[in-house]
């Protein structure tokens, strides 16, 4: 009897809460009332991470609209037909930096970079950085400068291989082993943290994510590279021996905002060249029935001085998440491999013929 | 020992370059090589539709090719295989392995892989014969929209297409 009357006034206390929140804000909401952040999200968006130089932190809806409609022409460009008797691209390479290695790359049709920039409260910004306020990720600690450099002679230390005065390769060592490659190109985690924590857009393609919620906990799928983050709900963090590629989530509703804080990483996961000691904390806030706002703030002294903060809102999408099955009919990785390992014998014939 | 001190700082003067952030699956540059540019005519044979990167597996008519051609009667063919972007950029436009038929001619240029026994390359270019981008520039392939084709009503990104 005396448990019943505590669970009905429980009951009453929830709703009143529960009223006032729903006048507040108009958003969904699962049957416990706590928010629903459930949804399909892109966040393709043309707001890089850092502010560009030269922009304020705000633009007003002329600029943006004047740079959306630039990147939307450059997409079309992109479209427009090229002879169809050319010949082939010029010996020695096209001159392609980046990624495209001098090669060239692919046709832009597979790109979805996104069309707009990112609003909060409102707001169209010019970076998802918003503290520092120059809006620029604060520089590496020497601490940091140095694990890096490290890390960089001690692959070329260990390798046989001889540097290559070719513009399309990396540094001596790179391909020696396929651990050597990069967490993206080894299918394990998206590039360009877009698996997360931090989640962030990779302004090239696949940038659906997918929000699936309990009373316990929350998943965060993420297409590129399939990757399901669970965040559980008013739990410990699993003890600091168990470190996990995505770091350990655990989650805890502040009002109508989930706050997330992210440990336990692995020494391999490294965004933007941080320590395992990373902690990432997030805040996920449904602003209404289309929009999440996400912010979240990034703390490792060994390679920050400070904590630095950004956000950007996530809109609702009704496309579909496709399955990325990054290993499957991946030609790529046993192509660059194969390619270096040749690269080696020829060293070597050219070497014995030397001497 | 000299050796491996100069080792040493050749990698610090790398990191830089190390460092800077990826932007694509994978960088193409060790995969494919500069000084071997190849223009590859030849007609699709299929498509795998898969990540991290699809593949379009083409014949070209060679007077001393391995195989029978499929789509060009009578005649020896060479296959070569075309590494594209990821599809499922395209599914969400409703362009699936269906949309482009088995047979039909494409132009495609790029460079040959590291591996030269390997007739593989990117497809830097692919182009129908007329220069028209593959999956761009006609109604029938979900392509983005640009208003200019009345066709294109009420179709688009983000719409999808249905029956995939």
């Amino acid at each position: 009897m005396h448990r019943r009357l505590l669970i009905a006034l429980g009951s009453v206390a929830a709703l009143s809460v529960l009223g006032s929140a729903q006048t507040a804000t108009k958003i969904p909401r699962m049957p416990d009332g706590k928010p629903d952040l459930q949804g399909m999200y892109d966040l393709a968006m043309l707001t890089p991470v850092e502010r560009p130089n030269g922009l304020p932190a705000v633009l007003t809806d002329e600029q943006a609209a004047k740079l959306e409609k630039q990147a939307i022409a450059a997409q079309q460009a992109g479209s427009l037909p090229i002879a169809g008797d050319r010949s082939a691209p010029p010996k020695g390479g096209d001159g392609s930096v980046g990624p495209a290695g001098n090669v060239g790359g692919y046709n832009s049709f597979w790109i979805d970079r996104g069309s707009h920039y990112t609003s909060v409260d409102g707001q169209k910004r010019s970076s998802i950085l918003i503290d520092p306020p120059d809006g620029r990720v604060p520089s590496l600690t020497p601490d940091a400068r140095q694990r890096q450099a490290s890390r960089v002679a001690l692959v070329r230390l260990q390798s046989e291989a001889t540097e290559s005065t070719d513009p399309g390769l990396e540094a001596a060592g790179a391909y020696d082993d396929p651990e050597r490659r990069p967490l993206g190109e080894r299918c394990i985690l998206g590039f360009g943290s877009t698996s997360g924590p931090p989640i962030l857009p990779n302004y090239f393609y696949n940038n659906l994510h997918q929000i699936v919620q309990t009373q316990d906990s929350v998943m965060i799928l993420t297409e590129m590279v399939h990757d399901a983050r669970i965040v559980r709900l008013n739990a410990q963090h699993a003890p600091p021996h168990v470190r996990k590629w995505l770091g350990d989530s655990v989650g805890h509703w502040e009002g109508d905002t989930l706050l997330v804080e992210t440990t336990n990483f692995t020494d391999k996961t490294r965004f933007r060249g941080a320590t395992e000691n990373l902690k990432v904390t997030e805040r996920f806030t449904r602003v209404d029935a289309n929009t999440l706002e996400y912010r979240f703030t990034i703390d490792d002294p060994k390679t920050w001085d400070k904590p630095w903060t950004g956000e950007y809102t996530w809109p609702i999408t009704h496309d579909h998440l496709y399955e990325y099955a990054c290993h499957e009919g991946n030609y790529a990785m046993g192509n660059i491999l194969r390619g270096a390992r040749l690269r080696e014998s020829e060293d070597t014939k050219n070497k014995s013929k030397q001497q | 020992m000299r050796t491996k001190l100069s080792s040493f700082l050749a990698g610090i003067g790398l990191v830089a370059v190390a460092s800077m952030p990826a932007v694509a699956h994978h960088a193409f540059g060790g995969e494919f090589d500069p000084n071997k540019p190849v223009l590859l005519k030849g007609k699709i044979i299929t498509i795998e539709w898969v990540n991290p990167h699809a593949w379009i597996h083409l014949e070209i008519p060679k007077a001393d090719g391995t195989t029978e051609c499929q789509y060009t009667p009578n005649a020896k063919c060479e296959e070569w295989m075309v590494e594209g972007g990821t599809p499922n950029t395209l599914l969400r436009r409703g362009i699936t392995k269906e949309s482009l038929a088995k047979g039909t001619e494409i132009v495609v240029d790029g460079y040959q892989t590291r591996d030269h026994s390997l007739s593989r390359a990117n497809g830097r270019n692919v182009t129908f014969p007329d220069g028209r981008k593959l999956f761009l520039g006609s109604s029938g392939t979900g392509a983005p929209t640009d208003g200019a084709d009345p066709a294109d009503a009420g179709r688009g990104r983000g719409r999808g297409r249905g029956g995939l």
